[in-house]
């Protein structure tokens, strides 16, 4: 063994997204599905390599590769979330003018930047990923090039995004002037092994998490989200909402588990809490009074960032985990439902639109209320698994008036949440709506998420496993 | 025994549901004759339950232990002398709830039945959880079934009713799950043990402080679900909203899951706080008593007359409840049971008069008794039962109730007797302005009496109405030990409040006296 077959899936990665740019010119407009299927090839071989690696804990160039059992367990979430995005948008980007090869490619790049990030203990290497990943993002954003809205979200996208690089790089710069290490661990070191602070060290660390803080949409860094949520091409919200916050939280794991227990400071532990309260309340709060889709959802996903939060807090990298997982499966299934309301040319997205669709359309509208019940928090599904476990390890930490904050908080989310439940069954149409149901590999995807939101929120057992080795490997294992 | 008894009767009815998607939405009679099916096969299993139930143990019984997530997470389910009747009236009336729906419920029958039979397993779950955690997993998932119910197949208002129904009630029980976590994670910290085992958790003794947040977190789950005065505000409007079997289940045991609550996890789990904060929900009971039976004299629309008489009915239970003693907790239960067959009935009977009037405005009926002259026995059977008439079940209850009050507290079994009295008013008066009199609407004229299918599903009630009014020891013999353990669990330390304050009172003196005396003693020795 050596470091280039450690490296191994990442070139893949990366020569599958050359290659299908390549290809791309050769293949005519109606076969660009090829491409699709190609990717997720591609994706297939790759996840059979990390399988392999489970046990193996690699570790080279002085930990700027690192694929430990976490790293291996965020790559097939990542994988998943990719895997599932390409299958929503084969259909999806011949129907909504979007039929560009690059749509594939920008997906794999953006993979290949998540995988950087999440196998790195190194801080200079993450940051390389983050660059991946968001420029691929940016222009996956604008991907409908005659949509003002697209191109409106690319733009936003880009000017904040490189906003907040800017200040990740500036808090490394920090850290490094400080700690003298790019690593992790060294960093922590430091805060260990030094009694008395000089300011830069903690003012690179906050900077550090304004940085992420964009990526992983927080309050108050979450101000592009919902216009790069509504604008973005359907499939890549949904991407958008799963991907780069998973990462964005991998990375705050392991810096914020070791560093709880290095440091007794308070002040980098109350800025997390005041932003997870805002995230929480703010999120919620004015979900209650969109009417797009899209724009709920990327509501809800801000509110679900701030739950996500309480789980970093109470240091609990389970309870993370499990709920990302959840996330996953849940989220991606609720834009899989609304992808699927569109035809040619159309998506519907507004309220109104999803008047009678329950029992017009009964297993779409069904899976999505399941979703919706999911990201509410109702057992017995995943999502209320997932905030089980986040905030009983709160209260076990203490964290009890957050932990009712974040109760207090999910009570406002039920009521937009139902609220979509309420159009979709209890109202009549007031327009007729007519929508493209032959699309297979949609429909896989609901089932595969229905399978995945009931799996989990029943019988979580197996995952639950994997999860703790994942988290024991981390030298940090907390029930 | 080793059949799994307990889970059969608690899955029948998913079982029926998941095999209810693959049916044809269009073959409506197949839909309604399976869930029958399902809802029968389910009661006569659980009659096994009744006759198997050993009456001599406060043991649990038919339990059922496996493992399912770990971390104290288990499946663990059982049956002693608080729940048995609850599951029983859960399995006896969802037949007779789809039998009303028969005819009423002409669109989205597949759903409509759907919901019902996922809503009997919610409900019998929550009677049947040991472990917190299950308990809680099947408290919610009564809710969604029952807010289907109310807001597809509901009245004008619906949509409002049911988002109010939810919201309120998950309000209360996401501040019990914080509680249950904090149980859970003070269980952990004592033993090194990850347990959500009741058995486990009542072993604990916490300090009074936290006992009194706690317990205030779960009793505002359970006295929303009740409802408690003030927080009785959803279930007006949920009633008049629901179709009549989603009223019929509503009253008749998803408001029981409130009192349930108490009996089983408030009140043991939380003694010192119970006795800390007796006299306001005592108070709150009475209140709701009297507001609730006012409340129900002045309202125009029949339905909702009866939604208010169940707010003043279970204020008696609860205040029974909070008495604290053997025959008013079992007078409690077994008012449960009387106000869900008498409620239940009664909505039925404002149901039957829907169908044909397509009104429930008081005002709007009169006379009749005469085109429905068997429709009119049934009615004042109910009526009665619920007035609490000697030789039918309500009375029985009643009094039960009110001599275990009179023993605590006698001011309060005074006012407490009010919602006899407050009954009586407003039933009667109602039946006498609907049933008796001439004829005001001519729509009258053309009512049919009630139907086979419709004296199908209200003769067993007034069965067993007037079994229970004239027997009810085997009832009460199989209450007997469980509410004796249980009162053991609440009284470990303090015994009920008035009585526990002259205690002091009397504890104080002689100490006093002792004082005194030793000081007397020390000041001879010191001569």
């Amino acid at each position: 063994m050596n470091s280039f077959f450690a490296l191994l899936p990442l070139l893949i990665i990366v020569f599958s997204s050359l290659l299908v740019l390549i290809l791309e010119v050769f293949l005519k407009k109606e076969n660009k599905n090829y491409l699709g299927f190609i990717s997720l090839f591609f994706l297939i071989f790759c996840g059979i390599i990390y399988f392999r690696f489970w046990n193996k804990g690699f570790s080279y160039f002085n930990q700027s590769l690192v694929l430990d059992k976490l790293a291996l367990f965020f790559f097939f979430i990542f994988a998943l979330a990719v895997a599932f995005v390409i299958l929503l948008a084969m259909k999806y980007i011949s129907l909504q003018d979007t039929n560009y090869g690059e749509f594939y490619s920008l997906l794999l790049f953006a993979l290949s930047g998540m995988m950087i990030m999440i196998s790195s203990l190194n801080l200079v290497v993450i940051f390389l990923g983050l660059e991946v990943l968001s420029i691929s993002s940016y222009a996956l954003a604008g991907l409908k090039r005659k949509d003002e809205k697209s191109s409106e979200a690319a733009i936003k996208y880009f000017l904040l995004g490189s906003f907040a690089s800017g200040f990740f790089v500036y808090g490394l710069a920090l850290l490094y002037g400080a700690s003298h290490s790019m690593s992790i661990s060294g960093i922590i070191d430091y805060f260990k092994s030094t009694p008395e602070l000089s300011l830069m060290a903690p003012v690179g660390l906050g900077l550090v998490i304004i940085g992420f803080g964009f990526k992983i949409a927080v309050v108050p860094f979450h101000m592009w989200t919902p216009d790069v949520y509504e604008g973005a091409p359907t499939p890549i919200t949904a991407f958008f909402s799963v991907g780069p916050k998973a990462v964005g939280f991998a990375v705050l794991l392991r810096i914020f588990l070791s560093y709880w227990r290095a440091t007794e400071s308070e002040s980098i532990f109350w800025l997390l809490w005041i932003i997870s309260v805002l995230t929480m309340l703010v999120g919620n709060l004015i979900a209650l009074r969109q009417t797009n889709l899209k724009r709920i959802l990327a509501y809800s996903s801000i509110a679900h960032a701030g739950y996500i939060m309480v789980a970093i807090l109470a240091s609990d990298g389970s309870g993370l985990l499990f709920y990302l997982t959840a996330y996953l499966f849940m989220n991606i299934g609720a834009f899989a439902a609304v992808i699927a309301l569109s035809k040619k040319g159309t998506e519907y997205l507004e309220l109104e639109d999803y008047a009678g669709v329950g029992f017009k359309y009964p297993w779409i509208g069904a899976t999505f209320t399941i979703f919706l019940l999911s990201l509410a928090g109702f057992p017995p599904t995943a999502g209320f698994l997932a905030k089980f476990y986040v905030f009983s390890a709160a209260v076990r930490e203490g964290l009890v008036s957050l932990v009712i904050i974040g109760v207090m908080a999910s009570l406002i989310s039920v009521f937009y949440y139902l609220r979509i439940v309420v159009y979709m069954y209890m109202r009549e149409p007031s327009r007729e709506i007519a929508i493209n149901l032959e699309n297979p590999a949609l429909f896989l995807v609901l089932f595969l998420c229905l399978y995945g939101v009931l799996q989990l929120g029943l019988f979580p057992g197996n995952i639950l496993v994997i999860i703790k080795e994942a988290i024991i490997a981390l030298g940090v294992g907390p029930g | 025994m080793n059949f799994p008894i307990l889970s059969l009767v608690t899955f029948i009815p998913l079982a029926g549901a998941i095999l209810l998607i693959f049916v044809h939405r269009d073959r409506k009679n197949l839909l309604r004759s399976l869930a029958f099916i399902f809802a029968i096969a389910t009661f006569i299993l659980s009659i096994f339950l009744y006759v198997h139930f050993d009456p001599q143990t406060a043991e649990t019984q038919f339990v059922e232990k496996g493992g399912w997530i770990g971390y104290g997470i288990n499946y663990h389910i059982g049956i002693d002398g608080l729940s048995l009747f609850l599951v029983l009236l859960t399995t006896f009336l969802m037949p007779i709830a789809i039998l009303s729906s028969w005819n009423y419920i002409q669109k989205r029958v597949k759903e409509y039945m759907i919901f019902m039979l996922i809503l009997e397993t919610g409900i019998i779950g929550v009677f049947i959880s040991f472990n917190l955690f299950l308990f809680y997993v099947f408290w919610e998932v009564t809710l969604i079934p029952m807010y289907f119910l109310i807001g597809v197949w509901g009245g004008p208002r619906r949509i409002y009713a049911t988002l109010k129904f939810v919201l309120f009630t998950m309000l209360g029980s996401l501040l019990m799950l914080v509680a249950i976590f904090v149980l859970y994670s003070t269980y952990f910290k004592a033993t090194g043990v990850y347990s959500f085992n009741l058995f486990d958790h009542y072993k604990l003794i916490l300090n009074p402080n936290l006992q009194l947040w706690l317990f205030l977190a779960f009793a505002l789950s359970f006295a929303i679900k009740v409802p408690l005065f003030p927080l009785h505000t959803w279930l007006p409007d949920a009633h008049v909203e629901a179709p009549t079997a989603g009223s019929v289940i509503l009253a008749a045991v998803l408001l029981k899951m409130g009192a349930y609550g108490f009996l089983r996890f408030a009140l043991p789990l939380f003694p010192d706080a119970v006795m800390k904060l007796l006299p306001v929900l005592a108070i709150l009971s009475l209140i709701g008593i009297i507001y609730g039976g006012l409340m129900a004299l002045i309202q125009k629309d029949a339905k909702s007359l009866v939604a208010y008489s169940s707010v003043s009915h279970m204020g008696l239970i609860m205040l029974a409840i909070f008495s604290l003693n053997i025959e008013a907790i079992e007078g409690a239960i077994y008012q449960m049971l009387n106000h869900g067959l008498s409620t239940g009935a009664l909505f039925l009977i404002v149901g039957i008069l829907y169908e044909r009037a397509h009104t429930r405005m008081i005002k709007d009926f009169g006379g009749v008794s005469s085109q429905m002259p068997v429709f009119s026995a049934f009615f004042l059977v109910c009526m009665l039962s619920s007035v609490g008439l000697p030789g039918l079940n309500g009375f029985i209850g009643e009094i039960l109730c009110i001599f275990g009050i009179f023993k605590t507290n006698k001011l309060l079994a005074i006012l407490g007797i009010s919602t006899v009295i407050l009954a009586a008013a407003y039933l009667l008066w109602m039946f006498q302005r609907m049933m008796q009199g001439p004829i005001k609407n001519e729509k009258i004229l053309s009512f049919k009496d009630v139907n086979k299918r419709e004296i199908a599903y209200l003769v067993p009630i007034v069965i067993l109405m007037f079994w229970m009014g004239i027997y009810p020891r085997p009832f009460l013999k199989r209450m007997d030990y469980s509410v004796t353990d249980l009162l053991n669990r609440v009284n470990r330390k303090e015994r009920i409040f008035v009585q526990a304050e002259e205690d002091k009172k009397a504890l104080t003196e002689v100490n006093d006296l002792i004082d005194t005396e030793k000081n007397k003693d020390q000041e001879e020795e010191v001569r």
